[in-house]
C-alpha cells in the first residue's frame, strides 16, 4: 500500500482484534461500495507499549468522529491519526454521555428491539463501570462486548 | 412539595422517586384511606391499555379511576384491541393521545414499553408494569403497606423471596427501598437471583443487600419477607424447578422460626409458595398490602392527572 495522502491510521489495537474494529467500523460495506478507499490490516505486529498489536491503516477515507468515539470506548489503548494532504493529526476521543442508534440492546425482549415500533436505541455510558446501560430496559452492556452488537 | 408538582408525571420506574415524594404519596394515601372524598377527577378520561391481562392489577386502576370520578377507555387484553390487529404501541399510543384522554395506565410485555409510550406523548403514562423489570405502582404499595405495619421504613431488615430476576416487584421494591436505611437479603436460587443491573443500583445509592439461597438462615432476622412467586416457565430445567419449587415456599412453621413481630408480604396472586396456614396469622400483611392497592393507585391518579 502506497503512503496515505488522505486517510485514517488506527494504531495500537489489541492483537487479533482488527476484525472487531472493522466489523464496528462496518470497513467491508464501505469498501465495497467506495472502490476507492483501500485497507490495509497489519495483525500481530511488534508493539513497543502493547508487546504485540494490530494495525488499521484505511486510504482515501476519514474515520467519522463519533465512531471513532465508540471504538476507543472498546479498546482503549486505540489510537486514531487521520491524515490530510500527508500531514497527520492526533484524534483525541471524548467518552459520549449516550450512543444513539449505533448499538443494539442485548436484551431481546426490550421494547428497542421490537421491529416494527419506530424508536431508536439509547445508551447511557457509565464511565467508571466501563459499561452501557439501555436507557429503556436498563440492561447493561460491557464496553468490550459492544462489538456483538453493532448494528451493521 | 404539593400534589400539583406531580401533575403530568410519568410514572416508570422507581428509581426516578425521591423519598420526599414517595412520603408525599404515602400521605395522600392515607388520607384517601381514612376517607377523603373521591370525584377530585369528575370529566377526566383514563385510558387503561393492558397488552398482557392482569385482572388485578386492570381492576385496581379502573376502580380507582372510577372512585375519582374519571371515565375510562382502553382495553384489558390485546385481542379485545386493534392491537390483535398488529398496530404498534406507537400508533396506539398517539391514537389515545388524540382521543383526548387525561392519562395512559399502561402494561406491557417488553421490557421500556412505558418509558418509550411516554416520549411518545404529553399526557403522563403510569406504568402497570412493563415486562420482567419494573411495577412502580406495586412498589409503592408495598412500601406505603410496611410503612402502616410498622409505623417506618427505616432501621429494618426486609428480606425478598422468590424470583429476583425476572421478578418486576421485586425489582421496583428493591428501587424503591433504596430510599431508605434499611438492609435487604435477597433470597433465591442462584438462577433467579437479581440482575447487575439491580446490584449496581443498590451499591451506587449504598444500600446494605445479601445474598442467601435458604430462607431459614435469615428467617431469624427479618422484620419482612416479601415472597414471590417462581414461575415454571422461567427456569429452563424441570428438575430444577421441583427442587426449587418445595425450597422457597413458605408456611406457618417456617415463620415460627422468625422473630415477633415478622410480617409476611406477598404481592399476590399466589400460587403454592406462600402456604394458606398463614393466612390467619398474625405474620399476615399480604391482604392489607392487596387493599392498599386502590387507595393508593387513587392518590396518585390524581396527582398526575391535569385538574
Ligand atoms: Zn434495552
Amino acid at each position: 500500500m502506497r503512503k496515505i495522502e488522505d486517510g485514517t491510521v488506527i494504531d495500537h489495537i489489541p492483537a487479533w482484534k482488527a476484525d472487531l474494529v472493522l466489523r464496528v467500523l462496518r470497513l467491508q460495506r464501505l469498501a465495497k461500495s467506495e472502490l476507492d478507499v483501500s485497507v490495509a490490516v497489519l495483525q500481530n505486529v511488534v508493539s513497543g507499549r502493547l508487546g504485540r498489536k494490530d494495525v488499521i491503516k484505511v486510504d482515501r477515507w476519514r474515520i467519522d468522529e463519533n465512531e471513532a468515539d465508540i471504538l476507543c470506548l472498546i479498546f482503549p489503548t486505540a489510537t486514531i491519526n487521520y491524515i490530510k494532504s500527508w500531514k497527520v493529526f492526533k484524534y483525541s476521543p471524548m467518552v459520549p454521555d449516550t450512543i444513539e442508534g449505533r448499538i443494539r440492546c442485548p436484551e431481546l425482549l426490550c421494547i428497542s428491539n421490537a421491529e416494527r415500533e419506530p424508536l431508536t436505541t439509547m445508551f447511557y455510558t457509565l464511565k467508571t463501570e466501563r459499561m452501557l446501560q439501555c436507557r429503556y430496559c436498563d440492561t447493561l452492556l460491557d464496553f468490550g462486548k459492544i462489538p456483538d452488537f453493532v448494528r451493521v | 412539595m404539593k400534589a400539583e408538582d406531580f401533575a403530568g408525571r410519568d410514572i416508570i420506574t422507581m428509581r426516578d422517586f425521591s423519598r420526599e415524594e414517595l412520603e408525599f404519596i404515602f400521605d395522600s394515601t392515607k388520607e384517601i384511606e381514612s376517607g377523603r372524598p373521591g370525584g377530585a377527577l369528575d370529566g377526566k378520561l383514563v385510558a387503561l391499555i393492558f397488552y398482557e391481562p392482569s385482572t388485578r392489577t386492570y381492576s385496581s386502576f379502573e376502580i380507582a379511576a372510577e372512585r375519582l370520578g374519571c371515565r375510562t377507555t382502553g382495553f384489558s387484553s390485546p385481542e379485545k384491541s386493534s392491537v390483535a390487529k398488529g398496530e404498534t404501541l406507537h400508533d396506539t399510543i398517539r391514537m389515545y393521545e388524540g382521543y383526548g384522554v387525561d392519562c395512559i395506565v399502561m402494561r406491557h410485555n417488553l421490557m421500556g414499553a412505558a418509558r418509550f409510550a411516554a416520549d411518545l406523548t404529553k399526557v403522563p403514562v403510569v406504568s402497570g408494569g412493563d415486562g420482567s423489570r419494573e411495577h412502580p405502582t406495586q412498589a409503592m404499595v408495598d412500601l406505603y403497606t410496611i410503612r402502616k405495619a410498622f409505623g417506618k421504613i427505616d432501621g429494618l431488615r426486609i428480606g425478598i423471596l422468590g424470583d429476583l430476576k425476572y421478578g418486576r416487584t421485586a425489582s421496583s421494591l428493591s428501587y424503591g427501598l433504596s430510599n431508605y436505611d434499611v438492609e435487604i437479603t435477597f433470597v433465591a436460587p442462584e438462577s433467579l437471583t437479581t440482575r447487575k443491573e439491580i446490584d449496581h443500583f443498590l451499591s451506587e445509592r449504598g444500600v446494605g443487600f445479601t445474598k442467601t439461597k435458604d430462607v431459614r438462615d435469615v428467617v431469624g432476622s427479618l422484620d419482612v419477607l416479601y415472597v414471590t412467586r417462581i414461575q415454571k416457565e422461567r427456569i429452563p430445567d424441570p428438575t430444577e424447578y421441583e427442587r426449587v419449587r418445595g425450597v422457597y415456599q413458605i408456611n406457618l412453621s417456617l415463620l415460627k422460626e422468625g422473630k415477633k413481630g415478622l410480617r409476611v408480604m406477598h404481592p399476590l396472586p399466589r400460587v403454592d409458595e406462600l402456604s394458606s396456614d398463614v393466612d390467619e396469622s398474625e405474620y399476615a400483611q399480604y391482604f392489607v398490602q392487596a387493599a392498599a392497592g386502590v387507595p393508593l393507585r387513587m392518590a396518585l391518579l390524581s396527582m398526575v392527572v391535569a385538574k
